[in-house]
C-alpha cells in the first residue's frame, strides 16, 4: 500500500516557491532518502509529510486518507518525527521519551514500561534517570528517536539526524537505522545531505533540488560476511571482492552507474565480475536501468547508447562487473 | 553609642522577641502581596503565552503601553483606584475602601504590567523548537500552552518574584487604599512611614530590616528552586 502519495504539492513562504511536486508515491515499508543541498526544500517536505504545515497547494495522502485541516492533528500522531537538531525538554530522559505516551493520556505504568523497553532497545538505560540538560549531541539525538519511536508511529521522519553527531554515533545511528529497516517495523523517512551514506541506508533515494524532486536511483545494497584475512564479502550467494583498507562491514553498496555491463567477461582491473541473466530493463530519462542477476539482483544505469550496443533483452546472459572501489560499507 | 548603632539594637530586639505586632504588620503585608501576586500570575502567564504566540494588529503599541505601564507610579494607581472606590466614586456602594480587598485590588493593577511585560519576555525568548516539538509529539493546543508554561516556568517565576517585589515593596496603594489601619490594613511599608513621622525609629528600622529579608528569601528561594532543576 502507498504510505505516502503526493498530488501537485507546492509550499510557497512569503512568496516565494520552496516546494513542487508534481507527483509522487512512497510504499508502506520502505526506507527513503532525500538528499540534496541546504536550502532545497528538504526540512520542508519533511515537515508537510509530519503534517506539521500546511501545504499551499495539492494534496498529501497517508494511508489512503486524504490530510485536511480537520484530520491534520489526527494523522500527525501517526508519525514519529526527530526534528534537526532535537529539542528535549527540560526534565528527565525517560520523562521526555515518555512525554507523547502521556500526551495521549496513556497511563503512567503503561508509558514507562513501554518507554523503558524503547530505552533499553535503544542502550539508554544508562540515561533515563539523567537530565535531558546534561545529554551530549548524539545522546540528545537518541533520546529523541527513543521519544519518537515509544509512540510505534506507522512512519519515522528524521530530518538530517547524521549532521550534529560525531562518528561514534553516526555509526550506531546507521545501526538503529538498519535494524528497523531489517524488520520493516516502520517505514522511515530521512533527509541528509550526504549521498553515500542515504544510498547506504536507504531502499530509495530522491535528490531535491530548487524544491523539486529530480531523480531517484535504486542501489545495490548487500547483507553478508566480511572475511577480515582475504578481504572478501561473502552475501551467501556470490563473493565480492572488496577495498583492502576495510577492517570491518555487515552491509555493503554499489552505485548503479559504477556497474559495467559487457556481453564478454572484461579482461580489466575490476576485480569483481560475475556473469547473470537480465531480469527486467527500465527506462529512467536518458539512461535505462538494468536488473541483473548473478546470485543476487543488481542494479546498474547504462546510458541507451550502452544499451543499444549491448542490445540487450530479457533473459540475456550477460556479464557485470566493478571496481573493489566503487564499494561503500557500513 | 550613637543614635543608629542603637536603633539597630532595638529592632533587633524587636525582631527576636518576636513582637506579636510587628509580625501581625509583617503577616499582613505577605498576605495582601501573596494574594495579588497569586491573582495577576494566574493571568498573566497564559495571557503572556498567547501574547507572544500570536501576531495581530496593534501588538507592538500594546507592548509599548506595557512597558509604559511598568513605571507607573503606586500613588497614581491608589488615587485612581481611590475615585472609584470612594463614596463618591462609581463603585463606592461596595464600601471596599480602607480593606484588604483594595489593597490587592490596587497592588494587582500596580503589578499586572510588571509581571506580564516580563513573562511576554521570558516567552519571546524560548527556544522556538519547544513549540514545534510539542505540536510533532501530538500535544493539543491547550497541552502545548501547558508544556510551554512548564519548559519556562523559571523565566516565569522570576516575573512573578519581580512583581511580588514591588508589591510588597510599595507604600501608596497600600496606605491610600487601605488607610493604614492597625491590626487590619497596616502593613510594613505604612508602618514603616507612619512609625518613623512618630519618631519610633526602632520600631521602623526592625521592620525595615524584616521587609529586605522577606525579598531576600524569596529571591533566594527561586535562586535554589532554579539551581536544582537546571
Amino acid at each position: 500500500m502507498n504510505l505516502y502519495s503526493l498530488h501537485n504539492l507546492g509550499y510557497q513562504y512569503e512568496g516565494r516557491k520552496i516546494l513542487d511536486i508534481e507527483h509522487f508515491t512512497f510504499d508502506e515499508g520502505q526506507t527513503l532518502a532525500l538528499v540534496g543541498p541546504n536550502g532545497a526544500g528538504k526540512s520542508t517536505l519533511l515537515n508537510l509529510l509530519a503534517f506539521l504545515t500546511r501545504p499551499s497547494r495539492g494534496e498529501i495522502v497517508f494511508m489512503g486518507q486524504t490530510a485536511t485541516d480537520r484530520n491534520r492533528a489526527q494523522l500527525r500522531r501517526r508519525v514519529g518525527y526527530v526534528q534537526q537538531n532535537p529539542y528535549l525538554f527540560n526534565s528527565t530522559v525517560l520523562e521526555n521519551v515518555e512525554l507523547g505516551l502521556k500526551l495521549r493520556h496513556v497511563n503512567r505504568e503503561l508509558r514507562r514500561e513501554r518507554a523503558m523497553n524503547v530505552v533499553e532497545q535503544l542502550g539508554l538505560e544508562h540515561l533515563a534517570p539523567r537530565r535531558a540538560h546534561e545529554l551530549s549531541g548524539g545522546e540528545v539525538q537518541k533520546v529523541a528517536l527513543a521519544r519518537a519511536l515509544v509512540l510505534e508511529p506507522e512512519v519515522l521522519i528524521m530530518d538530517e539526524p547524521f549532521t550534529y553527531l560525531d562518528k561514534r554515533f553516526v555509526q550506531e545511528l546507521e545501526q538503529i537505522i538498519v535494524t528497523i529497516r531489517e524488520n520493516r517495523a516502520q517505514s522511515i523517512l530521512f533527509s541528509s545531505h550526504d549521498q553515500m551514506r542515504a544510498r547506504v541506508l536507504a531502499d530509495r533515494v530522491c535528490s531535491i533540488i530548487n524544491g523539486k524532486l529530480i531523480m531517484e536511483s535504486s542501489i545495490n545494497l548487500l547483507y553478508g560476511l566480511f572475511r577480515k584475512e582475504d578481504k572478501i564479502f561473502d552475501t551467501g550467494r556470490i563473493r565480492i571482492h572488496t577495498p583492502d583498507d576495510i577492517e570491518e562491514c555487515k552491509l555493503i553498496a554499489i552505485e548503479p552507474d559504477q556497474i559495467v555491463l559487457s556481453r564478454q567477461k572484461l579482461d580489466s582491473s575490476m576485480r569483481n565480475s560475475f556473469q547473470g541473466k537480465v531480469k527486467a530493463l527500465h527506462m529512467q530519462g536518458k539512461h535505462i536501468e538494468v536488473t541483473v542477476d548473478v546470485g543476487e539482483l543488481f542494479h546498474s544505469t547504462i546510458t541507451r547508447a550502452a544499451h543499444d550496443e549491448l542490445g540487450l533483452t530479457l533473459e540475456d546472459t550477460i556479464w557485470l562487473s566493478f571496481k573493489s572501489s566503487a564499494i561503500k560499507t557500513l | 553609642m550613637n543614635f543608629f548603632g542603637k536603633a539597630f539594637l532595638d529592632a533587633f530586639n524587636l525582631i527576636f522577641r518576636f513582637d506579636a505586632e510587628l509580625y501581625f504588620v509583617v503577616w499582613t503585608s505577605i498576605k495582601i502581596s501573596m494574594t495579588s501576586v497569586f491573582l495577576a500570575s494566574i493571568l498573566c502567564i497564559p495571557l503572556a503565552v498567547v501574547f507572544s504566540a500570536r501576531k495581530f494588529p496593534g501588538k507592538s503599541f500594546l507592548q509599548s503601553l506595557l512597558n509604559t505601564l511598568m513605571a507607573m507610579p503606586t500613588v497614581v494607581v491608589g488615587l485612581f483606584l481611590f475615585g472609584i472606590l470612594s463614596r463618591q466614586g462609581p463603585l463606592g456602594g461596595w464600601g471596599l475602601l480602607y480593606t484588604q480587598t483594595a489593597m490587592v485590588m490596587g497592588q494587582f493593577i500596580l503589578i499586572f504590567p510588571i509581571i506580564l511585560n516580563l513573562a511576554i519576555a521570558a516567552a519571546n525568548t524560548a527556544d522556538p523548537r519547544i513549540k514545534t516539538t510539542s505540536i510533532a509529539l501530538g500535544a493539543s493546543k491547550t497541552q502545548q500552552v501547558l508544556l510551554f508554561m512548564k519548559e519556562v516556568r523559571f523565566a516565569m517565576m522570576a516575573a512573578i518574584v519581580a512583581g511580588f517585589g514591588r508589591a510588597i515593596g510599595e507604600v501608596g496603594v497600600a496606605m491610600m487604599l487601605g488607610g493604614n489601619i492597625e491590626g487590619y490594613t497596616r502593613t510594613m511599608t505604612t508602618a514603616i512611614a507612619l512609625e518613623t513621622s512618630k519618631g519610633e525609629f526602632e520600631f521602623a528600622l526592625a521592620l525595615g530590616m524584616l521587609l529586605l529579608l522577606v525579598a531576600f528569601l524569596v529571591n533566594s528561594i527561586l535562586e535554589r528552586f532554579q539551581k536544582l532543576h537546571k
